[in-house]
């Protein structure tokens, strides 16, 4: 299958994905306990007015019938709300009514992809060479302390090595690094670093078995048969084949390190997507909260998608389907 | 009376070879971590059940004038910006983490068991839709669905059990397609037809021996995995509607008081480390004597 036929496939799998995700959100979300897309909450919420003001008590009411749409039916409600996500058009939150979601995502989103797509590398750059060590240095104790130290990288979640982080840096050895907010490149040095302890785990394992395994083969012992250098073999042989299969493994950790990102930005106060979601959770922005989770999951998507164009790229056996 | 001849044949000829035991715990002791693991868990277990009796404050039990105060022999892990005293709070959320991360593994190996064994066995379009789901439901973050479905449905114990296990079963699914499609069509059942065997005792003799032990490894590696996404509810003010501790809310508010009052978070992150750790290390030591040869 070629290519572009492929991707055009894939993405309209992740339309078809959108559209339920925002649909289920949707119709879940206003069924959810306090009402929200819901004209007797709204009059409710307005409360006094209508004995205060029964003539602008009934314009506001028709305002936000209008501006939600609470009048027509549930399923035409769904469908119009799935197509204003899908063109972006999300409207405003209830909490910030003066700023459009679309401007809060504009400065949130960068700020959480920064920290996704920083820790990822960071995870690719010390975790591949991690697994390479433990690889050679299989069954010694250089090997079972880099196995222990990456089970618990994928042990600990990132929130309790952030909590762990502000405590370090900001009380026993305060100064270093800024443990609060954004603004500096050194704002984004904890974080990131919290934030691939999971994936560096991931990777490392992956490396030290698939690269255990290819040394094992009988083009390896050709090699050495034939007096090539060790770190020739180990690199030319073995490392550059586990590499390439080293794709399908930091696929499927998007999804986590995504919600790592989240949790993340909770803890260090970061302005990201993720501190944008908690708040409108917590504070039941249910429009804020919709799209937040909308844009999270396509950036996984479209993260998980990239990948699978590169896989085929850099493995020609590869078959897409 | 020829039959009876064959059933029972010459005392001499009957082997009284010992049939070796599993010998997994020979196998399983030899990884310290392991062990240690296992010891913790226990421990953790033993908590849960008895952790509210021997709790010396009721969790709910305020007093101001005890407010943040750092561990001293009245309150051993000191106490929050209320008074509530964090050894007690730690003793009554193992109990809530337990029953959260064991229910809702119960829910996701239910649902994906269900789905895993109508695929594999029906095959075809069945098939078909489990698997585009199973693959759905791994490359979405789930954690999102997760909080939407504890909006809608609450913050008490059970709508977070149902949410996270509702949403947790793709692995198990596929965990059990796979075995239930190697099993279905393998030598061995064929064999065990041929010999006149009934569906039954296939069942009982052949597939759930060879089934067991793998199931018993993917649990295991789910109870971590839950208590992860449970606390991390409560990472952004979705998790267990307090008063109701919770490792994850004490984790929450020790990261917003840790630079005055870092006992908060001594205990209770310290105490969450080591138990998911201990869950992984058992996990893993399960799986190497078990279950030698399935990879994950």
């Amino acid at each position: 299958m070629n290519l572009a036929l492929f991707i055009g496939k894939r993405l309209l799998t992740i339309l078809i994905t959108v559209v339920a995700i925002l649909a289920i959100s949707f119709i879940m979300m206003r069924f959810a306990p306090g009402g929200f897309f819901n004209s007797a909450t709204i009059a409710s919420g307005l409360g006094t007015l209508a004995l205060q003001n029964p003539h602008l008590y009934q314009e506001y009411l028709q305002m936000f019938e209008k501006q939600y749409g609470l009048n027509q039916p549930l399923w035409r409600q769904t469908l119009t709300y799935v197509w204003h996500s899908l063109t972006f058009n999300f409207g405003t939150s209830f909490e910030n009514p003066s700023v459009p979601i679309i401007t809060q995502l504009k400065t949130a989103l960068p700020i959480s992809a920064l920290l996704a797509g920083g820790s990822i590398v960071l995870a690719l750059l010390i975790g591949i060479p991690l697994g390479v060590i433990a690889a050679v240095k299989r069954n010694t104790w250089i090997d079972s302390v880099l196995t222990t130290l990456s089970m618990t990288g994928q042990a600990i979640p990132s929130y309790v090595l952030g909590v762990i982080a502000v405590l370090l840096f900001g009380v026993w050895i305060s100064g270093i690094l800024p443990v609060n907010g954004w603004g500096t490149p050194a704002d984004a040095v904890l974080p990131i670093v919290c934030l691939s302890a999971g994936n560096i785990g991931v990777i490392t394992r992956y490396m030290r078995s698939s690269l255990v395994e290819g040394l094992r083969q009988e083009y390896i012992r050709t090699a050495e048969a034939k007096g090539i250098r060790y770190w020739h073999i180990i690199w030319r042989h073995g490392i550059r084949n586990s590499l390439t299969a080293l794709i399908t493994v930091v696929g499927p950790t998007f999804a986590f390190t995504v919600v790592g990102t989240v949790w993340v930005e909770n803890i260090f106060s970061i302005p990201g997507l993720g501190t944008l979601l908690a708040n409108a959770f917590t504070s039941d922005d249910i429009p804020l909260a919709i799209t937040s989770v909308y844009i999270l999951s396509l950036m996984v998507m479209l993260m998980n998608l990239i990948v699978d164009i590169t896989y085929s790229l850099l493995d020609p056996r590869v078959k897409l389907r | 009376m020829a039959a009876k001849t064959l059933a029972a044949p010459p005392a001499g000829l009957v082997r009284k070879t010992k049939r070796p035991r599993f010998g997994w715990w020979s196998r399983y002791r030899r990884n310290k971590l392991a062990v240690f693991g296992l010891g913790w868990v226990v421990l953790f277990f033993i908590i849960g059940v008895i952790g509210p009796w021997i709790a010396p404050h009721n969790y709910a039990y305020t007093n101001f004038l005890a407010a943040n105060q750092p561990p001293s022999w009245q309150y051993p892990f000191g106490t929050d910006s209320v008074g509530h005293d964090m050894l007690s709070e730690i003793l009554w959320s193992v109990q809530n983490a337990l029953e959260i991360a064991l229910g809702a593994t119960f829910i996701s190996f239910l649902v994906g068991a269900a789905l895993g064994l109508w695929a594999g066995l029906k095959g075809g379009i069945a098939d078909q839709i489990v698997m585009r789901l199973v693959d759905f439901m791994y490359a979405f973050p789930t954690y999102f669905l997760d909080l939407i479905l504890v909006t809608t449905f609450g913050r008490g114990l059970a709508p977070i059990m149902f949410a996270i296990g509702i949403t947790g079963w793709a692995g198990y699914a596929r965990l059990i397609r796979g075995l239930t499609l190697r099993l279905r069509e393998g030598e061995m059942v064929e064999a065990a037809r041929a010999l006149g065997s009934t569906q039954r005792h296939i069942m009982i003799a052949y597939l759930w021996p060879n089934v067991r032990n793998s199931m018993l490894v993917a649990l295991a590696f789910g109870i971590p995995g839950d208590l992860t996404v449970m606390a991390g509810l409560s990472v952004v003010g979705m998790g267990l509607r307090p008063p109701l501790p919770s490792f994850g809310n004490m984790i929450a508010q020790a990261g917003t008081n840790v630079l005055g009052f870092p006992w908060l978070l001594y205990f209770p992150a310290g105490i969450f480390a080591i138990t998911l750790l201990s869950f992984l290390f058992v996990a893993e030591g399960l799986q190497e004597a078990l279950d030698p040869k399935g990879g994950r």
